[in-house]
């Protein structure tokens, strides 16, 4: 009987998680056809082997959530590093339109919300009612 | 009770699956050594850059995982099933899917042809024949266990709650393959993690149930794994592979109540196993401790890995810790205890019990390389982690003038990575050697005869 109960509990969870727990995010945030194709191409490259989206991927290279709308940094600043490589990042002969689409794709994450999170209202039991502006 | 002696077909492929994970484990202990003095020395081994090397390292030690879980389970499946595997053809013919799977995606790697998503990179067309050679080890493992009489010891029930949730929870990892989820990045992001969460439970169910089988031939007890102390444990386990996956993504903008759910879930998680061992081993008689010193060693090595990565998780699952913790190597030092620590620790314990293996000086120095390399290795990652964290939180500094902060730790991480290499070295060098030679003169002198319902042996040699 319980072992039936967390399934089911299970599936309406899986359910909210893949409809509305997950659909507060803007407009800008969804991926229409060129940062669909930058996000491919991300998965192509295995570019998470070195980056993370909010904290998840790999530690070689720095978090690129926010990369895309960083002051000092932006669109043309992440299309230079994709198409040239750094001093520790390889070049990875990356073509044009697909930095295009790889900034694209940046710009769509850097609209989901903010990371690293350095601002948040704690509570006394360890967790923390807001993290987003929009509340989530 | 009386005993209709079985025949134990199958249990050679058992022992393939064991050496097919000793040399995925091997192979993919050195691709982490390349890859962590990649962070070091940059540019060294430039054959293999890291964006090969990590995937390598990861999908290798994965599949020892699953490799290792699966050989135990088909091996002893009979003996505690009472009958002979259903269908002994298809673990030959699933272990040709996995052997002839496994090249492809390593060939993939190092081709550079990605695709998937992190952990499992390869193109997403691999992913068929691994769920198709799952399908056939589930449909197996239940035709045999239905044909058991009397109700279910405990770790049978974890053994198919790790079977069935696999295959689900591999399928829900794919999800990204459709714009429903593609589109939408958050959406995608929750869901990788929420399957890649259940995914690391039900591996975690196949290899806590071993633990228990493991446990149950050292002591020839049977009392503790029909408790209910062992269900608690796990229907905990259960609840937190359902539930608890959430802890992953706290910084992650879905609904809060995904990180409230997570947070309450994983308070509980991991105590009930530390419990449970601790029982057990004082009920250990002093001629048999002495008799499966060498299973038992790495049994209790795995119970200190438990309560060490108990305290670490529990830690970084409170939202006010995850926040400096989350995205650093305090996150790897969590997966290199669990995965090696525990995982690797206990499947040690299951294959040197199979293997019969003695403890001797090679495997007293690998053992004892492994577990103090292993110590600095999940010091110097907490430390790393630590400086990362901070650092990120509390200042505005570059990535690269915060990881040249933690530097130091991370060369600590990559030398004591070394010794945690040359340790698993003698130990899967021991352990494929035992399942090679002895394991085959073993089974052609006496076939295995067991009682049926009992996972310890009638009469004759011990069974391992």
């Amino acid at each position: 009987m319980i072992f039936f109960t967390l399934v089911a509990l299970f599936v309406l969870q899986s359910g909210f998680t893949y409809t509305s727990a997950t659909d507060g995010v803007k407009a800008a945030a969804m991926l229409d056809g060129r940062a669909r194709e930058g996000e491919r191409l991300y998965r192509e490259y295995n570019c998470t082997a070195c980056h993370q989206f909010y904290g998840l991927g790999g530690y070689m290279g720095p978090d690129l959530t926010n990369v895309a709308t960083q002051p000092g940094k932006g669109p043309g600043f992440a299309r230079a590093i994709i198409l040239h490589g750094t001093q520790r990042m390889p070049r990875l002969g990356v073509t044009e339109a697909e930095a295009d689409a790889l900034v694209a794709y940046l710009q769509a994450v850097a609209a989901t919300g903010t990371y690293p999170i350095r601002h948040v209202e704690l509570t006394p039991w360890g967790t923390y009612p807001e993290l987003h502006r929009d509340g989530r | 009770m009386a005993a209709e002696p079985l025949r134990i077909a199958g249990r050679g492929t058992a022992s393939w699956f064991l050496i097919a994970g000793l040399l995925a484990l091997w192979t993919g202990a050195l691709f982490g050594v390349i890859g962590s003095w990649q962070h070091v020395v940059p540019g060294v081994v430039d054959a293999i850059p890291f964006v090969k090397s990590r995937p390598l390292h990861v999908s290798l030690v994965v599949a020892w995982i699953f490799l290792g879980a699966l050989g135990g389970v088909y091996h002893h499946l009979p003996a505690i099933a009472g009958v002979p595997l259903h269908a002994p053809r298809l673990v030959r013919v699933h272990l040709g899917i996995f052997i002839g799977t496994g090249p492809l995606v390593v060939a993939s790697y190092l081709m550079g042809r990605f695709g998937g998503r992190e952990y499992w990179e390869f193109p997403p067309v691999l992913g068929i024949p691994i769920a198709l050679g799952w399908s056939l080890f589930m449909y197996n493992f239940f035709r045999t266990v239905a044909k058991r009489k009397g109700p279910w010891p405990a770790y049978l029930w974890m053994w198919a709650t790790g079977v069935v949730f696999f295959l689900v929870t591999y399928a829900e990892a794919n999800l990204y393959l459709f714009p429903h989820f593609s589109s939408n990045m958050v959406r995608e992001l929750t869901v990788q993690w929420k399957a890649y969460g259940a995914l690391t439970g039900s591996w975690n169910m196949l290899v806590y149930g071993t633990s228990m089988v493991v446990m149950e031939r050292i002591t020839g007890d049977t009392a503790p794994a029909r408790s209910r102390t062992a269900f608690l444990l796990y229907a905990l386990g259960f609840t937190n592979l359902l539930f608890g996956w959430a802890h992953h993504i706290y910084p992650v903008p879905s609904a809060p109540w995904l990180r409230l759910v997570a947070y309450a879930i994983s308070m509980t998680e991991w105590i009930i196993l530390a419990r449970i061992i601790r029982q057990w081993r004082g009920t250990l008689g002093e001629g048999l401790r002495q008799r499966h010193s060498l299973a038992h060693r790495f049994l209790f090595a795995g119970e200190v890995w438990v309560f060490l990565n108990l305290g670490l998780a529990l830690l970084i699952s409170i939202p006010a810790v995850n926040l400096f913790t989350h995205g650093t190597h305090i996150t790897v030092a969590h997966a290199m205890g669990s995965t090696i620590g525990i995982n690797t620790t206990i499947l040690f314990a299951s294959v040197f019990l199979i293997a019969d293996a003695a403890y001797d000086r090679t495997v007293r120095l690998g053992f004892w390389l492994l577990n103090g390399a292993l110590v600095l290795f999940w010091l110097c990652l907490i430390a790393a982690g630590l400086v990362k964290g901070w650092l990120t939180v509390t200042t505005d500094l570059p990535f690269q003038a915060i990881m040249d902060r933690a530097r130091p730790f991370i060369a600590g991480f990559a030398v004591a990575g070394a010794g945690l290499f040359a340790g698993l070295s003698l130990l899967v060098w021991r352990a494929a050697q035992g399942l090679l030679v002895g394991g085959m003169q073993r089974i052609a002198r006496d076939a295995g005869t067991f009682a049926p319902g009992s996972t310890t042996p009638s009469s004759g040699p011990p069974h391992r």
